[in-house]
């Protein structure tokens, strides 16, 4: 088995050990993604020489020596971000973004950029000025978005850690899709230094896409600036919600989900508790609202009518239709988020997770992104948005974690906690791997399997 | 009336009191889009939340 198989934290300690050669596993990282990543178009580009300079220059830190990849999202200081588009509507320049600080300063080398969704408008990464992302798991079938990269290179093992960014679940939707561990953290908790909407934003973070809880609790450290501290979840009181979002889901989730949340109960010796959670439907609008007007930052209309011609057809139509959103709907939603906070406190006060199905169906295809549901057939980013917005409207952070397989592609359970409760979701994932006996976040996609050749 | 009816003014309508230029397939996109979001959109205006109090400024970190 090639290091790089082993889990993030393994990697880091095998090196800190002395018993794994970074610029070893640098250049296995490089073969493996030379060798597997034309199947899923993870990573978009490579920059071997800058990789090297990484590593020569790394510090003494948790992650030295230790390969990873960042989503498109964020600028490095040899590579403006592209944000997966040709036109990303808003200046990009290189430079030094919070998390490319963060892992350079944990001693992390970076290996690659990863793809995403365009504009980071979707949930399945089917859209983008590279090409669709693939999963690994099928690559027939979308890897999730906007993540779609960091998700996919984690599934397919080229690495063991990504960083993505999450507005609307573009952290936890591909971490579910691809069957992986993935946090988005409480809001202004994880580095957003550099993000080019970091001064108008109140919905985006970054945040790991990783295998486990345990090397997303690693990831997380390094991009939150201080160690998240591990506890063991005993006694969780985990809510659960009847509404849309738990109960218009694929049946195969739904068990899967259902059977997970008394698993975590029976592990931690908790209880689960059913809550009451209305107005999630203008929550989820109130949601959409906000992070669209925050993408309009610096748009004009002159902008709108030169934009490159490069940008999909879908996005190019979108982002006008962005500009005829009513201001009096934000103020709206504005409101509704304070509603939301404040019913959220009070759950708060009798539960410490709410849990629910992460998407409501597997990966869809990727030539078509519908899914099946008992109120009919959805686009997969309507469905999708109503498990993801609550997290990103409220500040409150959530985590998916994988949960089961259907038709061979991951089932993902999201936790969601109270404000700073990152270290709490982190500890129930850990519970909710072992109840399964690990079984899910030690599952390989097809191509994670595939035999190395000379790697 | 329907909302793709409402779109077919409101659409090119407020694109023409922006001055943004869009052709066929912009406005089929955004026809599709105002039907989707538009319904949503609606209902966040009309809802009665006066009771609500706002929060001014919030942390968004913490809880309220």
């Amino acid at each position: 088995m090639s290091a790089l198989d082993l889990s993030l934290r393994e990697q880091a300690a095998a090196i800190a050990a002395g018993d794994a050669d970074p610029a070893e596993l640098l250049d296995a990282a490089l073969a493996r993604i030379e060798e597997r990543n034309p199947a899923i178009n993870a990573v978009v580009e490579t920059f071997p020489e800058r990789s090297r300079e990484m590593l020569a220059a790394a510090p003494e830190g948790p992650l030295r020596g230790v390969p990873v990849v960042i989503k498109d999202e964020w600028p490095l200081p040899w590579r403006a971000q592209r944000f997966g588009a040709a036109d990303m509507l808003a200046p990009a320049e290189p430079g030094e973004s919070g998390p490319y600080r963060a892992l350079r300063d944990a001693g992390a080398v970076i290996v690659g950029v990863a793809n995403m969704h365009e504009l980071g408008a979707g949930s399945t990464g089917n859209v983008s000025v590279y090409g669709p992302a693939r999963n690994p798991w099928n690559t027939e079938r979308c890897p999730g978005g906007s993540s779609s990269g960091p998700a996919a290179a984690v599934a397919a093992r080229l690495v063991a850690g990504a960083v993505g960014a999450d507005g609307l679940g573009s952290v936890r939707f591909p971490a579910g899709y691809c069957g992986l561990t993935g946090l988005k953290p409480t809001f202004g908790r994880s580095t957003l230094a550099g993000h080019h909407a970091a001064p108008v934003t109140e919905t985006i973070v970054s945040g790991p896409l990783c295998a486990d809880a345990a090397d997303c609790r690693l990831l997380a450290s390094v991009l939150f600036g201080e160690e998240l501290a591990a506890g063991d979840a005993a006694g969780l009181r985990i809510g659960v919600v009847r509404s849309p979002v738990s109960e218009d889901v694929a049946p195969e989730v739904r068990e899967a989900c259902e059977t997970a949340i008394e698993a975590l109960r029976a592990e931690t010796g908790g209880e689960v508790r059913e809550i009451e959670l209305p107005d999630l439907e203008p929550a989820t609008m109130a949601g959409i609202l906000i992070i669209n007007a925050e993408m309009m930052n610096g748009v004009t209309p002159a902008k709108l009518n030169d934009i490159d011609p490069g940008l999909s057809a879908i996005n190019k139509g979108f982002v006008k239709y962005r500009m005829l959103m009513p201001a009096a709907a934000i103020v709206q939603a504005k409101r509704i988020r304070a509603l939301m906070r404040r019913r959220l406190a009070a759950i708060f006060e009798r539960v410490d997770v709410i849990a629910w199905p992460t998407l409501p169906a597997v990966a869809p295809p990727l030539e078509a992104p519908l899914v099946e549901l008992p109120s009919g057939t959805h686009t997969a980013d309507q469905a999708n948005v109503r498990g993801g917005a609550l997290a990103n409207l409220t500040g409150i952070p959530g985590i998916n974690v994988p949960v089961g397989l259907s038709e061979g592609l991951p089932v993902g359970l999201q936790l969601q906690g109270a404000w700073g409760g990152d270290e709490l979701l982190l500890d129930a994932a850990e519970a909710l791997e072992r109840a399964n006996g690990r079984r899910w976040v030690e599952a390989l996609s097809p191509l994670a399997q595939a035999e190395p050749t000379g790697v | 009336m329907e909302a793709s009816d409402r779109a077919d003014e409101f659409i090119p309508s407020g694109l023409a009191s922006l001055g943004i230029e869009a052709d066929e397939v912009d406005m089929a996109v955004m026809k599709a889009a105002h039907q989707m979001f538009w319904p949503g959109i609606l209902g966040l205006i009309s809802a009665d939340l006066g009771d609500v109090a706002p929060e001014h400024d919030p942390d968004l970190s913490k809880a309220p």
